[in-house]
């Protein structure tokens, strides 16, 4: 059981780690885009309303070795579906809604005029956000990061269509869940699942006393 | 030379200002919401307006030929009204913000007193301190010109005379500034030259004093001077002082005794009494001989401009111009009460 947690743990966190310069580049970008960022918007924020398994089933097209990107990992001998690879990228394309709409709420309410004074000041617009906007905005940008974490400690649907629930392999504490009720062995997924409400219910407080500290910071 | 030719659609009017700035300071002028901040961050490249803006030889904005310098080429110092110090710095690498040169550092934090705060979290200074830091921040850029967004707004009466001694001491820097304020007597203290807008539109330009003794443009009128070379008399509670034109002043010694000179005063045209010939036993001691150089009536009121060693806004009721018949080149008296002026700053 212990490494059903750190496999998933690990998991969770590659997948966060993979996708934070990507969401944060995006939100960047929508942010000062204005009005034309809400298609990016839109588009960061659609695998948070469909169905996993229809998510799922686009990888799985995507990956399969009929499609061009399938194809093309193959013939350089990469093996992605039914991997661990499939399960970071089950996790990361999952939970990047989440990251990517805090990231950039937290961007928004950095207060823009910082920005505006720093490029006065002669700063570029990448120098007036790296030295202006995110260090007024990392404590919301690391409560998305955590929620986005949490994300992925709970991925099922996209996960069990790409990467399969192969214990040992792939199975992370959400399949290893689904899998303990399948046999009978409740107990053993009660405990799995007291492990990830314990985990999640510290991550996410944590979570949320950033967002109130950035807020109470930006206020002051 | 600074040339404005900007066009930028507000809500609710479209701001439209062409003007051509040649003094050292010029006030923008006008009631909250008449354009005023959106004209300075369009000046700054904050907002993106058509038109043309130059300054000496570099055009900042020309839409006709696609030239819109980003805010950082455009050489601008701006302080916004509320100073948006970096919260997560401190005074002193907010101030290195603008600019590394050590020599202009250290000769900045001189002149704007700033060396107690150097260490200091932005977030715990006060109104007066913030204006201070954002000042010398902005000029650690060498700016070409300096935008100030109404510094004294929200800032409280010791301290204001306190910004304005540092806001004539940049002024004296020679760095070109366009002032902003929604009071016409802080545009007397700082500027020679003033820009009035109204619903986002020049309503009215030209020397400061000329246009802000309008009482169509400023309101009330206010006569402001810039006063130095006190002489304290506590025992008779009053302070002598001189004004840039020469006009000599006696003011209260309580309410200057601990002000910093040069300093700007001000009273109202309303507290100005006029007499018909040279008063024998007044109180006040302020009483000046003068020649009536202009006389404008409306609606009962009659405004004076007086040619004393310093002109003199003067308003007065129709009835008691009537009664003293005053002409323009008539002889008159004045008498300012020492407890009428205003310290401006």
């Amino acid at each position: 059981m212990p490494h059903i947690l750190l496999f998933t743990l690990t998991i969770a966190a590659i997948s966060t780690l993979c996708i934070a310069p990507i969401a944060l580049a995006l939100a960047a970008w929508s942010w000062r885009a204005g009005t034309r960022g809400m298609v990016v918007d839109a588009l960061g924020a659609l695998p948070l309303v469909l169905p996993p398994t229809a998510v799922g089933f686009m990888l799985l097209e995507i990956l399969s070795r009929r499609s061009p990107i399938g194809g093309f990992l193959e013939r350089i001998g990469v093996q992605v579906l039914f991997t661990p690879k499939a399960v970071v990228l089950a996790c990361a394309v999952m939970s990047f809604p989440l990251m990517f709409t805090a990231f950039r709420v937290a961007i928004e309410t950095s207060d823009r005029r910082f920005f505006d004074v720093a490029r006065t000041l002669g700063a570029s617009p990448a120098r007036a956000f790296v030295r202006v906007t995110l260090p007024l905005a990392w404590r919301g940008l690391l409560s998305g990061m955590i929620l986005s974490f949490c994300r992925s400690l709970g991925e099922f649907g996209a996960t069990i269509l790409i990467a399969g629930n192969i214990p040992g392999r792939t199975q992370t504490l959400a399949l290893a869940i689904y899998d303990r009720v399948q046999n009978g062995t409740e107990r053993e997924a009660l405990v799995l699942v007291a492990w990830v409400v314990g985990m999640a219910w510290v991550l996410v407080a944590i979570s949320s006393v950033l967002i109130a500290q950035q807020r109470r910071r930006l206020a002051a | 030379m600074i040339e404005i030719d900007v066009r930028l659609p507000l809500a609710p009017f479209r701001l439209e200002v062409r003007c051509s700035l040649t003094a050292n300071v010029t006030a923008l002028v006008g009631r909250s919401g008449s354009g005023k901040t959106s004209l300075v961050e369009s000046i700054a490249g904050l907002r993106r307006a058509q038109g043309r803006i130059v300054i000496d030889d570099t055009t900042l904005l020309d839409s006709d030929r696609g030239i819109d310098l980003p805010p950082e080429s455009r050489g601008i110092g701006y302080v916004p009204q509320d100073a948006a110090l970096f919260p997560h710095l401190r005074v002193a690498e907010n101030i290195r913000f603008g600019g590394s040169g050590r020599e202009r550092f250290d000769s900045l934090v001189e002149a704007l007193e700033l060396a107690p705060l150097l260490e200091r979290a932005s977030a715990s200074l006060s109104g007066g301190e913030r204006q201070r830091v954002a000042l010398a921040r902005a000029l650690m850029t060498r700016p070409r010109l300096l935008l100030l967004d109404e510094p004294l707004a929200s800032i409280d009466q010791p301290l204001r005379e306190r910004i304005l001694l540092y806001l004539r001491r940049v002024r004296d820097l020679g760095i070109p500034m366009i002032y902003v304020t929604h009071q016409p007597f802080e545009a007397l203290a700082l500027s020679s030259w003033c820009v009035v807008l109204r619903d986002g539109r020049v309503a009215a330009d030209g020397p400061s004093r000329a246009v802000l003794a309008d009482p169509a443009v400023a309101g009330n009128v206010e006569n402001v001077f810039e006063v130095s070379d006190p002489h304290h008399d506590p025992a008779l509670g009053i302070t002598r002082v001189t004004t840039g034109g020469g006009l000599a002043l006696v003011l209260p010694y309580d309410q200057v005794a601990e002000a910093r000179f040069p300093l700007v005063v001000r009273i109202s045209a309303d507290d100005v009494v006029v007499f018909g010939e040279k008063p024998s036993a007044i109180s006040s001691r302020n009483v000046f001989e003068g020649t009536v150089a202009s006389l404008r009536a409306s609606e009962g009121i009659v405004d004076l401009t007086v040619t004393t060693p310093e002109p003199l806004s003067v308003r007065i009721t129709r009835a008691a111009a009537e009664d003293l018949s005053l002409v323009e080149g008539a002889t008159i008296w004045l008498a300012l009460r020492s407890r009428a002026f205003r310290i401006v700053g």
